[in-house]
């Protein structure tokens, strides 16, 4: 903590990587568990080599992604009623994220498809809200935020109950909090209310997530090697070599510098092969776990018919100022609030998943 | 609220260039920033004006980048002193002082250094970081203004613009870090161009050559500032029950909260 | 789905936790000039950034290893990678950094991520 002064222009901010390696039809395999756990995804990139034409199937799965909302000024005891808790939290998996806020300075709020909300408070809105929190892991030794965790669907949460009298109160007449939203439910079964007609007196929007699609051409890739997460030299690269590489194919980073050259010196990993084409898609917006799992099912079934490809990867990025990364882990924003992931799904089905996350975080599960 | 803050834009430049440097700031991520207005008494005599109005010098504020805020304005005097006599304004009950919102000082000499960290009523007390140290900083009176809430204010300006002031700018910050131990410390711009204004996260870093740890070089132009305002805000207030009429919400405000007031000006 | 191979065999569950492994630190950053002036080339671009740190650090600081990954002339933008324990030397430097060829510039540094993967727009 106290390293002295020159030492600390060394030191970059911390960050931890989680490298896990398994088989994605294994019975126990917790691939699908850690996509499910990472609620709040504001990006999707899917890259196949070996691939100019997506197809069908893939292609509607995108097309499915889902539309998502945005609701503006709306005051957080409406999530709290149960008119909401019953049409949505408890039918379903129903997602909320403020939008705009910075997790490091202002008061944020979600809504876990668990039934879980969070609110990240500063230390005045806590003292005046007057509902029981815990200090953020990530304040300091002087606490300036709180972290306040209601469950809207447990037993004693009825609507008569002392709890949630007390809830009610606090963020409607003591310290009414209010947000711009972004929703998303996600339901099976019979068809209910929707979300647009339960707030059409609030204003909500309706988004489409973006798509982008493009195929590059004559592409270096590295050779991986599903059983050596750390690669062989000679033979195979490693996963955070192919992590760098999969940076540099998203922002379009020349790959074959000479280590003479004057202004850049990276190169795509070693060993490698020139793929003729790749493919790659990019969806932005607020993507539920759910759809994810689909897309990452139906790029499994990718490899179901003969492939040149040997492996493709998908990289899901979190919201930086989400208040939670996977499951209910506190999230915060140091320098950078990365919270993500990227899968590699080897011809046979194995794969490599990665997780990483920044500075104010717990280790990913 | 413990968003970014900067609390230097000097106030003299005309209304056009403030324009642009709130632009800039808010752009930059800043959601509050203080005017300030500067009074060296070296200069002939020098009255004390009352400060501008903020909302009527800019009628709509920009938005704060990446929210749908706007850019919080406060105003801030400060008192370039060089003489002990030039501290009895401070201890006169003269009524446009109260009406900014923070109050610095700039002592130019070890005993001034020592008066306005012990026994001034101000907000925030200026580091040199033009030239050489004029003084040693002593710990005694650092001590004293650390536990009475004062913080001192380094500048980043002067670091853009010469080479020579950087070199004072670092080592006079870190003779004062050697001291005060990375506690109460305020880093601001104090720039007149947009182009010398540098994001949050930057100067948070630059916090690190001046010996602050990670924590500290955030607090700096975050927590450290909120803190700087509402020490402002309780000075104001204190001799400001005059005023009852003329702030009524803040009396409100305070009353609301008496137990937690201390607690906060602290934190 | 095909199972041509017996899942066991093909994937032994394994684990592994990299603390701050990273060897490198990325940087989106751009370059605010007054309107009009001489834009960079990607060359002289890299020189600008040598030439920041050498005046903050001196000679150790110029021979840090930067790599300007892509520049784009039209936006000023680019995005740098630095070794890690050279990340908070390169971006004082750019933060300190007040001219170019004697005009007001100021670096604006968008993102700083531990891996290019993170770097991107959001």
């Amino acid at each position: 903590m106290s390293l002295p002064p020159l030492q600390r222009l060394r030191q970059a901010p911390r960050h931890l990587l989680v490298c896990e390696k398994g088989h994605a039809r294994h019975a126990r395999s917790r691939h699908a568990a850690h996509v499910r756990d990472h609620a709040y995804n504001c990006r999707v990139s899917f890259l196949i080599p070996e691939c100019g034409l997506l197809p069908e199937v893939l292609k509607s799965t995108i097309a499915d992604v889902g539309e998502y909302y945005l609701v503006r000024n709306l005051p957080v005891h409406e999530l709290v009623a149960h008119d909401f808790i019953d049409a949505f939290v408890k039918k379903g998996s129903c997602y909320a994220l403020t939008y705009k806020t910075k997790i490091d300075q202002d008061n944020t709020a979600a809504l876990l498809p668990n039934g879980n909300l969070i609110l990240s408070v500063d230390k005045d809105t806590y003292e005046e809200l007057g509902l029981q929190g815990r200090p953020s892991k990530y304040s300091g030794k002087k606490v300036m935020r709180y972290i306040i965790t209601i469950d809207l669907t447990d037993s004693g949460f009825h609507p008569d109950s002392k709890k949630h009298n007390r809830v009610l109160w606090a963020l409607k007449e003591n310290k009414p909090l209010e947000f711009d939203f972004l929703l998303a439910w996600y339901h099976t079964g019979a068809e209910g209310s929707t979300l647009v007609s339960y707030f059409s007196k609030n204003q909500i929007e309706t988004l489409k997530p973006k798509i982008t699609f493009s195929t590059l051409r004559d592409l270096q890739c590295p050779l991986l090697e599903s059983n050596e997460l750390y690669g062989k030299p000679e033979e195979s690269c490693s996963t955070e070599e192919l992590f760098e590489w999969l940076g540099a194919v998203l922002n379009q980073v020349s790959l074959d510098n000479k280590s003479s050259s004057f202004l850049s010196t990276y190169c795509c990993p070693q060993p490698n092969t020139i793929v003729e084409k790749a493919f790659l898609c990019t969806i932005t917006g607020f993507i539920i776990p759910e759809k994810i799992i689909q897309l990452l099912e139906q790029l499994c079934c990718y490899f179901g018919e003969p492939k040149l490809a040997c492996w493709l990867t998908l990289t899901v990025h979190g919201f930086a100022d989400s208040p939670v990364s996977w499951r209910e882990n506190e999230h915060g924003f140091h320098k950078g609030g990365e919270n993500l992931y990227n899968f590699v799904i080897f011809r046979n089905l194995d794969y490599w998943l990665q997780m990483a996350v920044g500075t104010n975080d717990d280790c990913p599960p | 609220m413990a968003g970014f803050a900067d609390l230097n834009l000097p106030q003299g430049s005309d209304k056009k260039s403030l324009q642009a440097l709130l632009e800039t700031a808010a752009h930059l991520g800043y959601s509050a920033v203080a005017l300030n207005h500067v009074i060296d008494f070296k200069e002939k005599k020098q009255e004390i004006v009352k400060p501008v109005s903020p909302s009527e010098l800019f009628p709509s504020l920009p938005v704060v980048q990446g929210t749908s805020k706007r850019i919080k304005v406060l105003t801030r005097l400060t008192l370039v002193i060089s003489d002990p006599s030039h501290c009895n304004l401070l201890r006169s009950t003269s009524p446009n002082i109260r009406l900014y919102d923070i109050i610095a000082v700039f002592p130019k000499t070890e005993k001034l250094f020592h008066i306005a960290c012990t026994t001034l009523d101000v907000d925030l007390v200026c580091i040199n970081v033009t030239e050489k140290l004029p003084f040693y900083f002593r710990r005694p009176p650092v001590n004293m203004a650390i536990d009475r809430g004062i913080y001192f204010e380094l500048l980043y300006t002067p670091a853009i613009k010469d080479s020579t002031m950087r070199r004072y700018t670092i080592s006079n910050a870190i003779s004062l870090m050697q001291i005060c131990k990375g506690k109460n410390i305020v880093i601001s711009s104090a720039a007149e161009r947009p182009l010398e204004l540098r994001g949050p996260y930057d100067v948070a870093n630059l916090g690190l050559l001046f010996g602050l740890s990670e924590g500290e070089a955030k607090a700096a132009v975050s927590t450290n500032c909120r803190a700087t305002m509402l020490h402002g805000e309780t000075r104001k207030s204190a001799c400001g029950i005059v005023y009852t009429v003329k702030k009524p919400r803040k009396v409100e405000e305070e009353e609301t909260l008496p137990a937690c007031k201390k607690a906060k000006t602290q934190a | 789905m095909a199972l041509s191979e017996p899942a066991a065999a093909a994937a032994t569950f394994e684990r592994r936790v990299l603390r701050s492994a990273g060897e490198h630190h990325y940087l989106r950053v751009w370059l605010e000039l007054p309107d009009g002036g001489a834009r960079p080339s990607a060359a002289q671009f890299k020189q600008l950034v040598v030439s920041a740190l050498r005046e903050l650090h001196g000679e150790v600081g110029a021979a840090l290893p930067v790599d300007v990954l892509t520049y784009e002339e039209k936006t000023l933008s680019a995005i740098l990678r630095v070794v890690s324990s050279g990340l908070v030397k390169l971006w004082s430097a750019l933060t300190l950094l007040g001219f170019y060829q004697n005009r007001r510039c100021a670096f604006r540094v968008l993102q700083v991520k531990p891996c290019g993967d993170w770097i991107g727009q959001q």
